[in-house]
């Protein structure tokens, strides 16, 4: 039995030692995945509430064929979509078929210095930008950059094919890009020609 | 290759999932394209950085209630009867 099946044999005989796994392993995951998603702290610890009791629910009908974290991540995913509809009702989605505006901030700033990027500010302004991506954008971009998930996984959780993730991730970082390039722009001496 | 063109391959390049041809092509353009190279360099940049940063975690503050709520929700279950013949797809979990 490997590990992750020893876990799920764990939880369904409710081994208090397989809970506190579980969550060590889990927690933190689905919460910046939700994080990701919700946009502020107390959303996304319902968040991660929710998709624990869901999951504990339904382990005893885990298929094995898929993978935990997966399946998680794919609940939580769910949960967080809820609570931000909740939040958020009515958020009109870009057309997925416009042309890509090509970019148009072009102040070289990848090569300021780390302390300046990992600074508050910075982190204010990345922060930002992130919640302003259209929800489609934001969940892939969340997803593969963020969680650091395969493109198979972020398809399956978010339940669209790997070639619609790819567009999503593409759109959301150049969106991304061009907003935190105005900002970080400003901070790189100007360049002739 | 046009600017066109690369930015709208600048992922698969940034993903290491383009064909080695194309890999030529996109180096040939950025070396001759300032304007391409820094979308190349600030989109990868922005990719490292939010990997760093967003190693986001429960605030500690929140983080042992909301591990003895759930704990308490696990061991509290109702038991199911072993081997149910009620499998239904893990989609049903939400
Ligand atoms: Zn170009």
């Amino acid at each position: 039995m490997d590990d992750e099946a020893a876990l799920i044999d764990g939880l369904r005989r409710r081994d208090p030692q397989a809970f506190t796994l579980f969550f060590e392993t889990y927690a933190d995951r689905v919460y910046r995945l939700a994080y990701g998603i919700v946009g502020n702290e107390a959303d996304a610890e319902e968040a991660v509430q929710a998709t624990f009791i869901s999951a504990l629910e339904a382990i005893d009908r885990f298929e094995h064929h898929a993978r935990l974290g997966t399946w998680l991540y794919r609940i939580a995913y769910n949960h967080a979509l809820m609570i931000l509809r909740r939040r958020r009702p009515e958020e009109s989605l870009p057309d997925e078929d416009d042309a890509l505006p090509m970019p148009s901030a072009l102040a070289d700033w990848s090569t300021l210095p780390e302390d300046r990027l990992l600074s508050r500010e910075a982190q204010e302004v990345l922060r930002k930008a992130i919640a302003e991506l259209p929800t489609t954008l934001r969940a892939a971009f969340v997803c593969r950059d963020i969680e650091g998930l395969s493109t198979a996984d972020c398809a399956q959780i978010i339940g669209i094919s790997e070639g619609a993730l790819k567009v999503r991730l593409h759109r959301a970082r150049l969106m991304l890009r061009e907003r935190v390039s105005e900002y970080f722009g400003e901070w790189v001496a100007p360049e002739n020609g | 290759m046009t600017c066109e063109e690369l930015i709208a391959h600048l992922s698969s390049y940034l993903d290491h999932e383009m064909d080695a041809a194309l890999v030529a092509e996109v180096q040939e353009h950025i070396a001759r394209c300032r304007n391409c190279r820094v979308v190349l360099d600030t989109t990868q940049r922005l990719i490292v950085l939010v990997h760093d940063e967003g190693r986001r975690v429960i605030p500690a503050s929140q983080r042992s209630a909301l591990f003895e709520r759930l704990q308490q929700a696990f061991l509290n279950r109702p038991q199911t009867l072993e081997n149910s013949n009620l499998r239904t797809a893990e989609d049903s979990a939400v």
